[in-house]
Order: C-alpha cells, then sequence, then structure tokens
C-alpha cells in the first residue's frame, strides 16, 4: 500500500500512476476542481557547512472583469484559495502590482555565490516594498501607495505605515518588473513607487500573517515546515510575496491575479543540529572534542579541528518536525528537490522508515496521510560536504561603508570589485534620506587596479534628484560599467542636516538608518536585468541634542528677560536724579526721615501731655 | 536695584576698590590655592559618589559566562601553535591566524600599512540584528611593553571561535589583530573609516586584551581607559568591565596601581587614584598607548584589559571579562549615551562627575585672568589710552609670539631633536640676565605684555578646561608660577627722572597704591633688583613649558627618561594625532615668550595728561 501512500516519483507521466493506485475514493473532488495552487521546497547544500532551503509558493486567483466595477448590483466576488485579504486592496488603491520583502541576515555572497533566484526575491535588510499604481497623476499615485502601505502595514504587522513622502522614490529604471502590467484606464498612467525601511526587525509576527495568506496556512504540505524559531534562527533569511495582475490577450478582456511567495533561508547545519542536542552552546565534554592530532594533545590542551565533513541532515532536526501530508488540493503535488553534487550527497524521502530515492533527487508528495500520521521526512547524507553543487558566482561584490568621523558631515564610500572577463553594466539605485545632504560634486571614483580612469567611462549615465527636506528622499541612480578585473570606489561626502526636536525618536536612538544601495546588473547583450543584489544598510549618527536643554534655555531665557523687564520698568517709571539730588530727596522723603518725622510726632504730642 | 546700589555706595565710600587693585596677586594665588584644595577634597568621604550602570539594558554578568571547561583545552591547544610564531614574520603569522579564523566562517582581510605594518581583521556577522552595528575585539601582536601578547592572541582566537558558535549576537563581532596597540592599530581604524572593504557597520565598543605571559594563572586585572585629547569611554562601560571584573572574583587595578594597594579604600588611596588618573588623562597618547586610545574619535567606547602577576586566577577568568562585556554590548538598544563621558575614577567603584572637579580647573584659569587684570590696572599705567603704542605694541609681540611658536612647533614635529630645543629653552631663559643695561623695553610694555599674555592663557586654559580638564588643570598648575614673575625697572635716565616728578604731581588721585609703589620704586636698591632677576630666572626656567613638562614626567612617571617626553609628545601627533603637543606650543608657548619679553629691564615713561584722559 506504500505506493499509495507516497510516491517518489519522476516528471509527470507517473502523476497518472497516483491517481490509478489510489484506492481510497476521494468523496466529491473532481479533477477539474483542483486549484492552481504550487508549492516547491529546493535544498542546496552550500560550501562551510551551510544550507540554502527555498520554499516557493505559487497562487492564482479567478479571473475577474476589470470593465466590471465591484460595486455594481450584479458583481460578486469568488475566492477560492487565493487570499481574500489580496483584490479589494488591490482594487481600492488601483494597485497593478506590488512586490513586498522582508529579509535579514548577511548573504556571504563569496562563498554561497549568487542569491537564489537571481537575486529578484531577496530584500535589503529590513522591510522594502514596491508597487506599479495606476493614477491619474503623482499626487493621486501617491494617495493610493500611501494606502497600500498602510493596509499592508496592517496586514503583516510591520511598519509600513512609516512610509511617507519623505521615504519614497520613483525608481526609474532599477525595479523594472519582468511582466508587463494592464492599465485599465487608458486616460491613466502607471507610477512605480518604492520605499524600504531597514531598521524594520523581521519576527514572527511577520510571518504568521504570511502563512495565513496561504491556502494550507501552516496545517498541510510544506508550510507546516514554517515556523518564526526555526526560519529566524538562520544566518540568512527572506520572505517575499509578489502579487501581479495578467490579463489575457484573447479578446474577452478577463484578468487574474497572480501571487509568488517565497521563503528562503540559509543555515549552518552543524549549529542547527547541536542546538537540538544542546540549546545552549555550553563547552563540551573533554571526550567530545574534536581535536587535531598532528599537534601537540592530551587532556590539557587541544587544537580543534573544523567542523566534520560527513553529515547526516532529517529535515525533521532543523524544523523539529516532519511534513505533515502534502498540500491536499492543488492541482499539483508539492515537490521537494536537493541540488547536490552526486558523487558525495544523497537525498532520500523518508516515510514510516521506508527510504525512497529518485536519480533526479526530486520527490513529489501525495496527498494521503501515511498510515502511522508519522508525515514525511526528508533526509541528506554526504561523506564530504565539502564538494557541493557549484555555487553561481556573482557577477560583481559590492561593499558599501561609511567614511568619516564627526557629527556634522560624513561620506559615503562604494567599492566595486569585478573578477569576471567581462565589464559588468549594472544600475546603481540609491535613497538617502533627507537630512543626508549628499554634495554630488564631491562624487569620485578611483581604482586600485587601474591608474588613469574617467569618472564618465564609469558611469554613463547619472540621474539625480535632490532632497527636499521633509518632503523626498535624494535619488540616485546610476549606470555603471565596471571593466573585467578592476577594483572600482565610488564616494562622496554629505553633511549630516538637524533635525526638528520632535522628529527625534523617543529616546536616544542608535542611530539613523541609511537604505540598502539596490544594484541590478544588466545583460551586456540586450540590457535585461540579470541579477540583482544590495549593499547593507548603514547607520548614520546625527547629532542628537541633549533634550534636557530646552528646559535650561527656558530657565536662562526667562531669567534674563525677567532682569531686562526690571531695568526698563524702573527706568520708565524712576526719575533720574543725581547722587547728591537723590541724597537730598532721601533727607526729606526717606524711610528715616519718616521715622524720624513719627518720632518728633510722638515726642511733641507726649509734650504737649506733659505741658 | 536700590540694594545694589547702597551696596556700590558703600563700596566707593569704603574705598574698597583700590584695596582690591592692590591686593589683587594675592587674589590671583588664592584662585589658585582654591583650585588646588577643592580638588585636593573631593577623595573626602561625601565628595564623591559609588559608581552605578545608568544603562538599564547593559544588565553585567546577568547571563552565566559559559567560557570555561574544555574552552580551556582548546585555548592552550591554539597557544601551543601562537607560541611557535613568535619568530615569525607578520605576514605568516597573520596568514596562519587568518586561516584559523575562516575554520569558523569568519571572513577575513588583511590591511596592510607601509608604514605601521600588516593588520589582520576578521568580521563575524550578526545572525540577529540588521548587521550595522559591531563590536570589536582587539589582540595587538606585542603588547605596549612590546612583550608577545601571547597570552591575548590565544583568547582572542579561542573568544572568536566560541563567540562563532552563539546565535545571540545582534551586532557584527570583529577581531582585530594588530601589530602594536599604537600607531598600528590606530591606523586600522582610521583606515576602518576611510579605505577598508571589508566593513561589519558602525563601530560602539571595543575591548583590547593584553596578555602577555604564556603561563595558565594571572593575578589581577588592570584596566585602561583614558582615550586621547581627554577624550574618556562612556562611564557605562568602564563600570560594566569593573563589575564583571569583581564579580568574577579579580582585582581591579586603575592607573598601574600594584597588587598590595589594591584592597586599599581611604582618603590616601583615593587620592592617589586621582592623581594619577589626571597625569595619565593628561598624558594619555604620549604615555606608551594600551591600545583603548587607538579607538578615540569615532564615537567608539573602549577599554584595555592586561592581567598582572602570577597565579590566582586561571586564563579563562580573563576570557569570561570580554565574553560578558560584549554579551552586555550585544543587549544595547541604543548608543552609549546614558552615563557620564567626564569622570574621575577614586576607585574602581567610585567617581565624581564634571561637576565636581571642573571648579578647580575654572578656578585656576580665573587666577590667570586677575593675574592679567593685576598686571593691567595695578601700576602706573593703569590710564594710558587703549590704543596707545604699547597696548599695540604688546599686541603685535603677541602675533609675533605666536607665530615663532608655531614654527617651533612645526620645526622639532619633524626636523630638530628634543635636545637642542632643550638647550635653546634654557639659553633663552638667561637673556633678561645677560642683555640688562643693554637692552630696555618701557615699563608700561612689560606690563602690558604680561597682561596679555596671562590674557591668553587664560582664554587657552579656558577652552580648554570642558574638553580636556586633566591637560588644562597640569598645564595651569605648572604654568602658573609665570604669574610670581616681576617688572624689573631701573631708574629712569636723566630726563625721564626730571619728568617723573611732574608725573605725579598730575596724578589726581594718588591712592595707597600709588604711593606703595612710588616707595617701592624710590627704595628699590640694585641688591634687591638682582635678586628680582635671579627670581625671575628660576620661575622663566621653571615655567618653560617643554623644561617644565619634562622635569613633571621625570618627576612624577616612571615611564620617560631624559627629553624623552617631547619626542613622545612629538609621536603621539604624528601617530596618534593627540593634540598635546600644540596645546604646549600653542597654548603654552607664546604665554611664556610674552612674560619672557615683560621680564626685560624696563624703563618708566612719563605718562602725559593728554593720554590719561582717556
Amino acid at each position: 500500500m506504500i505506493g499509495s501512500l507516497a510516491y517518489c516519483i519522476l516528471g509527470t507521466l507517473l502523476v497518472g500512476a497516483v491517481a490509478q493506485d489510489t484506492t481510497v475514493p476521494q468523496i466529491g473532488v473532481d479533477d477539474s476542481l483542483w486549484y492552481p495552487y504550487d508549492e516547491t521546497l529546493l535544498l542546496k547544500p552550500l560550501p562551510n557547512n551551510d544550507l540554502l532551503l527555498s520554499f516557493t509558493f505559487q497562487l492564482q486567483s479567478e479571473p475577474f472583469d476589470p470593465a466590471v466595477s465591484s460595486h455594481s448590483f450584479d458583481a460578486y466576488e469568488y475566492y477560492t484559495t487565493f487570499p481574500r485579504a489580496i483584490p479589494p486592496l488591490l482594487d481600492s488603491t488601483a494597485t497593478r502590482q506590488f512586490h513586498l520583502r522582508f529579509t535579514r541576515g548577511f548573504w556571504d555572497a563569496l562563498s554561497w555565490g549568487q542569491l537564489p533566484h537571481g537575486g529578484k526575491q531577496a530584500g535589503a535588510s529590513g522591510v522594502e516594498l514596491w508597487s506599479l499604481v495606476q493614477a491619474a497623476d503623482q499626487e493621486q499615485a501617491f494617495q493610493n501607495w500611501k494606502k497600500l502601505a498602510n493596509s499592508l502595514s496592517g496586514l503583516f504587522c510591520s511598519s509600513l505605515n512609516f512610509v511617507d513622502k519623505s521615504r519614497t522614490t520613483f525608481p526609474r529604471r532599477s525595479y523594472a518588473s519582468a511582466s508587463a502590467s494592464p492599465l485599465f484606464n487608458d486616460t491613466e498612467n502607471l507610477y512605480l513607487m518604492r520605499a524600504s525601511l531597514p531598521n524594520e526587525p523581521i519576527c514572527t509576527e511577520n510571518l504568521t500573517p504570511f502563512i495565513k495568506l496561504l491556502p494550507t496556512r501552516g496545517h498541510s504540505g510544506l508550510t507546516s515546515l514554517l515556523d518564526g524559531h526555526k526560519l529566524f534562527d538562520s544566518l540568512w533569511n527572506s520572505i517575499s510575496l509578489d502579487i501581479t495582475t495578467v490579463c489575457t490577450e484573447n479578446g474577452d478582456s478577463l484578468c487574474h491575479y497572480e501571487m509568488e511567495a517565497h521563503v528562503d533561508m540559509a543555515t549552518h547545519v552543524p549549529s542547527a543540529l547541536a542546538r537540538n542536542e544542546r540549546p545552549i552552546p555550553k563547552p563540551l565534554d573533554g571526550n567530545s572534542l574534536r581535536c587535531d592530532m598532528d599537534k601537540p594533545f592530551d587532556s590539557y590542551q587541544c587544537f580543534p579541528l573544523p567542523d566534520p565533513s560527513e553529515t547526516h541532515l532529517k529535515l525533521s532536526q532543523l524544523f523539529s518536525k516532519p511534513i505533515k501530508n502534502g498540500n491536499l488540493f492543488a492541482n499539483r503535488p508539492t515537490k521537494i528537490c536537493a541540488d547536490v553534487d552526486r558523487s558525495t550527497w544523497t537525498a532520500h524521502l523518508s516515510v514510516d522508515d521506508t527510504i525512497y530515492s529518485t536519480h533526479d533527487n526530486c520527490f513529489e508528495l501525495s496527498n494521503d496521510q501515511n498510515e502511522s500520521g508519522s508525515g514525511y521526512d526528508f533526509i541528506l547524507e554526504s561523506s564530504d560536504t565539502t564538494q557541493v553543487s557549484p555555487v553561481d558566482p556573482v557577477p560583481i561584490h559590492v561593499g558599501r561603508s561609511l567614511t568619516g568621523n564627526g557629527q556634522d558631515r560624513g561620506g559615503i564610500r562604494t567599492a566595486f570589485h569585478n573578477d569576471n572577463d567581462t565589464p559588468v553594466k549594472l544600475i546603481y539605485f540609491e535613497s538617502l534620506p533627507w537630512f543626508v545632504r549628499v554634495y554630488l560634486s564631491s562624487l569620485q571614483i578611483t581604482s586600485t587596479t587601474s591608474s588613469h580612469l574617467h569618472e564618465d567611462d564609469i558611469i554613463t549615465d547619472k540621474y539625480y534628484l535632490q532632497a527636499a527636506d521633509r518632503q523626498r528622499p535624494a535619488h540616485l541612480e546610476f549606470t555603471m560599467l565596471i571593466p573585467a578585473h578592476s577594483d572600482i570606489v565610488m564616494t562622496y561626502q554629505f553633511d549630516k542636516a538637524l533635525l526638528q526636536f520632535a522628529e527625534y525618536p523617543p529616546d536616544a536612538n542608535h542611530g539613523f538608518e541609511i537604505d540598502a544601495a539596490v544594484i541590478t546588473v544588466l545583460s551586456p547583450e540586450s540590457e535585461e536585468p540579470v541579477y540583482e543584489t544590495r549593499t547593507s544598510t548603514l547607520l548614520l549618527s546625527l547629532s542628537t541634542p541633549d533634550f534636557s536643554m530646552p528646559y535650561n534655555v527656558i530657565i536662562l531665557t526667562s531669567t534674563i528677560m525677567g532682569l531686562i523687564f526690571g531695568m526698563l520698568y524702573n527706568l520708565m517709571v524712576k526719575r533720574i536724579v543725581t547722587v547728591d539730588e537723590a541724597d537730598k530727596i532721601m533727607l526729606n522723603s526717606g524711610l528715616k526721615y519718616k521715622l524720624l518725622k513719627l518720632k518728633e510726632k510722638l515726642l511733641k504730642t507726649k509734650q504737649t501731655k506733659i505741658d | 536695584m536700590a540694594l545694589l546700589e547702597k551696596l556700590h555706595r558703600r563700596v566707593v565710600d569704603m574705598g574698597l576698590v583700590p584695596r582690591v587693585i592692590a591686593l589683587l596677586p594675592v587674589i590671583s594665588t588664592l584662585c589658585a590655592l582654591f583650585g588646588f584644595i577643592s580638588i585636593a577634597i573631593l577623595p573626602m568621604d561625601g565628595q564623591y559618589r559609588r559608581t552605578y550602570i545608568s544603562e538599564n539594558a547593559l544588565m553585567p554578568s546577568q547571563a552565566y559566562s559559559y567560557f570555561r571547561e574544555t574552552e580551556w583545552n582548546i585555548l592552550r591547544g591554539y597557544r601551543s601553535q601562537i607560541e611557535k610564531t613568535v619568530n615569525m614574520t607578520s605576514t605568516e603569522r597573520n596568514n596562519i591566524m587568518g586561516s584559523w579564523l575562516q575554520e569558523f566562517g569568519t571572513k577575513t582581510a588583511i590591511y596592510e600599512n607601509d608604514q605601521y605594518g600588516e593588520t589582520l581583521y576578521g568580521v563575524m556577522h550578526a545572525p540577529r540584528g540588521d548587521g550595522t552595528e559591531a563590536m570589536v575585539l582587539a589582540i595587538p601582536w606585542f603588547n605596549s611593553e612590546k612583550e608577545f601578547n601571547v597570552g591575548g592572541a590565544s583568547l582572542g582566537i579561542s573568544l572568536a571561535r566560541f563567540f562563532s558558535r552563539w546565535p545571540v549576537w545582534s551586532k557584527n563581532i570583529i577581531v582585530v589583530f594588530s601589530e602594536n596597540p599604537h600607531a598600528a592599530l590606530r591606523s586600522w581604524v582610521e583606515a576602518y573609516h576611510t579605505s577598508l572593504d571589508l566593513t561589519g557597520g558602525s563601530i560602539e565598543a571595543a575591548v583590547v586584551l593584553d596578555y602577555s605571559s604564556a603561563e595558565d594563572f594571572f593575578e589581577y586585572v588592570e584596566v585602561s581607559y583614558d582615550g586621547l585629547n581627554g577624550e574618556l569611554p562612556n562611564l557605562d562601560l568602564v563600570n560594566v568591565a569593573i563589575s564583571i571584573i569583581e564579580h568574577e572574583g579579580m582585582k581591579v587595578s586603575l592607573h598601574g596601581l600594584p597588587y598590595d594597594q589594591l584592597g586599599n579604600n581611604d582618603f590616601f588611596s583615593r587620592f592617589k587614584i586621582l592623581c594619577l588618573g589626571i597625569r595619565d588623562w593628561a598624558l594619555s597618547g604620549v604615555k606608551n598607548p594600551h591600545g583603548n586610545e587607538a579607538f578615540s574619535g569615532w564615537r567608539i567606547q573602549s577599554v584595555t584589559l592586561k592581567a598582572h602577576g602570577h597565579g590566582g586566577h586561571d586564563i579563562t577568568t580573563f576570557g569570561r571579562i570580554p565574553e560578558a562585556m560584549f554579551r552586555s554590548i550585544n543587549n544595547l538598544l541604543e548608543k552609549f549615551h546614558q552615563s557620564f563621558f567626564f569622570y574621575l575614577l577614586l576607585a574602581p567603584r567610585q567617581f565624581v562627575s564634571i561637576s565636581s572637579y571642573l571648579p578647580s580647573a575654572v578656578a585656576l584659569s580665573v587666577a590667570f585672568a586677575v593675574s592679567s587684570l593685576n598686571a593691567f590696572i595695578n601700576n602706573d599705567y593703569a590710564s594710558i589710552s587703549l590704543f596707545s603704542k604699547y597696548n599695540l605694541i604688546a599686541v603685535l609681540v603677541w602675533f609675533i609670539s605666536m607665530v615663532v611658536s608655531f614654527v617651533i612647533s612645526q620645526l622639532f614635529l619633524s626636523v630638530l631633536p628634543a635636545g637642542l630645543l632643550m638647550t635653546i629653552s634654557l639659553a633663552v631663559c638667561f637673556l633678561p640676565i645677560a642683555l640688562s643695561g643693554k637692552v630696555h623695553i618701557s615699563e608700561p610694555l612689560s606690563y602690558r605684555l604680561k597682561n596679555v599674555a596671562f590674557l591668553y592663557f587664560s582664554l587657552v586654559s579656558t577652552s580648554l578646561l570642558m574638553i580636556n580638564f586633566a591637560m588644562a588643570l597640569l598645564i595651569g598648575t605648572l604654568a602658573f608660577p609665570m604669574t610670581f614673575i616681576k617688572t624689573i625697572s631701573i631708574k629712569a635716565s636723566a630726563e625721564s627722572e626730571t619728568s617723573l616728578g611732574s608725573n605725579i604731581s598730575i596724578k589726581t588721585e594718588p591712592n595707597d597704591e600709588m604711593q606703595l609703589n612710588e616707595h617701592y620704586k624710590e627704595g628699590i636698591s640694585e641688591k634687591n633688583q638682582q635678586r628680582q632677576q635671579l627670581k625671575n630666572l628660576s620661575l622663566l626656567i621653571l615655567t618653560n613649558p617643554f623644561i617644565s613638562i619634562t622635569v613633571f614626567g621625570l618627576l612624577f612617571d616612571d615611564e620617560f627618561q631624559g627629553f624623552d617626553i617631547i619626542n613622545k609628545l612629538v609621536s603621539a601627533w604624528i601617530d596618534l594625532k593627540c593634540w598635546s603637543w600644540f596645546v604646549l606650543c600653542i597654548g603654552w608657548l607664546p604665554c611664556w615668550l610674552l612674560i619672557l619679553a615683560s621680564s626685560f629691564e624696563s624703563k618708566s615713561v612719563v605718562i602725559k595728561s593728554k593720554e590719561k584722559q582717556s
């Protein structure tokens, strides 16, 4: 009966076999009612005992007619697996597509090579959102965009409601979408807007609503693996959501939404496994130390060996639970693949202690729960983890850092390193907050590898939109050509603006974050984007006032004003006389004089009495 | 207002103003005395405070430290290998260390500096957090005493390995192996903020390890915290370090206090630490740097931990200090800003804040201001016009002396030896005596020169005292004897002698003070004058910035021999950008040159009534 429980099948040919072998009748399920849902998991061992896990989920909405307003009396909305929350949101904000990224951690491009999916699904550290909005003008587009950001903020428990004019840019060449978006009203235009929140911590709060958007909702299929504790306990992780509108061209003018969601994570396998045994990485027992026997070694000293190169890894160890069932209602079964070097790695699917293997290391999970309900497990074994399937080298390495010291000015230094045999053409996109006042005149291109180089040869096209205080960020978009085998360094200087009292975060902070720069590598022939990568975000420290100072200022100015007032008042109401005159007057009108008078008066009355 | 008016009339009636003017030199000395006393009473009970952790997020020693047990075996394993690298070139040594760091996933790079050698550093990216902030663990291969830092290096690599296993880090960890704790480390920090490709975000805090013995046991820990140019790390970081060290059961030494004095906590022990603290603070960067100085200037809080002695605590205990410190710093959600940036420690757990110690330096600079006032009004020439030639010449001489001082500072910065500087300084002091009877200046000019000199010094020390209190106090104290230098006036020539009488007769209000002066002038004998000249000579020698600082270094710090301190002042500027040299040359020297000029023999001058009207 195993055949009916789990299938380790290759290609679509055997999908039919599943249907044939299935003896359990599926009540009321018609083949035509399988829903458009697709989920896959790709495991790819990386050098240094790291492992990349890529979850992909794809969905389609029911077709709709954009000509029919959702408010018309005969309109009805029919959602199947497509999340109920999304279409009204797109409808009310005239959004044709939006892309949301939650990314955290450090992608080690030097040893791991290219980002998964050509970098198109990975955002910068924090939250990144861009969307294509249909509107009559830019102002209306911004209003729609603001509404979209606010709604997504509620939907994903993130701070996207802080997206405002001072964070929004309108990219020109970067963020180009692969698919064209339809325009429902020819008098209007599509506006591409982009914002990011670099200091947003990504956590379970964001993951849970994300899982709830998917039809399996964490109860079956691959989503049952997704657990915040495990996902965020990784070296690098990224959650992405892309919604696009696709219209058929065959005249019936029907459109549908497509949703693509990705969860990617890179994890260090030995530490993840060790975490199960010892939640706190305490010192090992003396017996379990792995020492280099070639070097002095006894019960007192031990030169440590690197991580072992053999591994036996179960997916259920990584996630503390097996995969529950298939996805239950999709038109295609849940798929798990391993991209491994076959000479040293083997991949198996384990169901109820029975192990299956295929020759392309791809497995499809049947929808029927196995007998014991223990779920599916995936096993990766290797005799030498240093041998992995080749990683694609990145076309370009980009590092960005802040330079200079002091509270009033600074600089940004971006280093491009191209070790390919061909020059790399790329678009460098940067959005800088308005309080960073860039001096574009200070822009310098230097190179450690070639002495004579001209700025115009490197930056072939320059677009720069100056920042407006509190209104818009500075927007740099350079088209650059980095020669083969070269190190190019771009630097520029900026001044730090002073913020207004209320613009500072509530307490003294660790600094103000600067968005990551986005590098889009273009293919040399077609100028189509082939790879995207982002630099790390930066932390800018602005001069922060001592917030008790306003009170000191108030006290001091009040004192001075009091003194000035007193003096002026005296000048106005008092007669100015010389000292001699004053003495004379005092003789005839002072307190002493009055006392004297009183005394005299008393004495006089006394005298008269005596008299 | 009426009350003030009355008071003012009372003061005028009693004739207090001329009396106070006559007493100005005494008041100046009293101000200085007040300064010294107010700092000397700080170690008394009730004047200082106990330290406390101001930033609640830090929570030092709240998490159990696990750098112990078999980590010791690993540390010994690394140490046995590091011991073999003593005689290797720095490139070989850094390559070995770099390969070890890479084994557990650290990104390493080598910063090459033609002048100061190679620096190896590795960035461990934080699994939690956005990677925009970093903590630095710096290990100089050779410590400030030029000893091979074998314990420090093995602690560095084994701690880095230990840290790599922990998933708690929200700030990147950067491990730095520099050739030495001064120029090499400084050049790396500078390069990190200008030209390095591999960076790990802005550095929040740095801990420098110095464990130069290959032994497993040590006795106590010395914490060094003085930054360059008067900068100190936030008191919270120092408190965290001290609290962790004491929590682990070790004793803390500050400013090189030996082990047998660590338990003491009475007035004299606190006073000693206070004085040593001011000395080390003032000469920070000039003295052998411990390593933490290198991070000064980029808002990086840093301390150096140095292990001393033999026996007692094991080396992993020492390693638990940076471990627990990193755990604390890792908790920070803000920059270090809660606690004090200006403080003086009297004992590891006792401190005085800036409001308590600043008055002493203020009093000193007031003393100079009063001396300046004294030179202006406390003589026969108080009433000459502000724009008289004497004032203008004095300002001109000040300007020239500034230029001369600047030239001297630049010349000795690069070319000339310190011995020459000292010889010239000493020789110049004898000029007034050597040229007595040959060169004269006019008496009012002598007073005006003093006036400008002290005013300038007072301004320098006032502007210095907020940012570099110890330096302001040190130069104020050392330069104070300058105020005792008196103007030597010789009998005026025949024609002016006759007019002297008329001069006095012109005076409308001859007061006590003027009579006194008159009397003094008339009664001055040749012998008295010579005695005064000798006194001036000794005061000039004593207050020459270069001689004075050298003598201070020789007397109060056993690190300096001969004219060492001058060379070290110069190299502190070149290597570390520590301005002490320029404070001496441009702050103090012009004032001294003016005083030197004023101590030439002077002739009294008749003041014309026209000039007096102003």
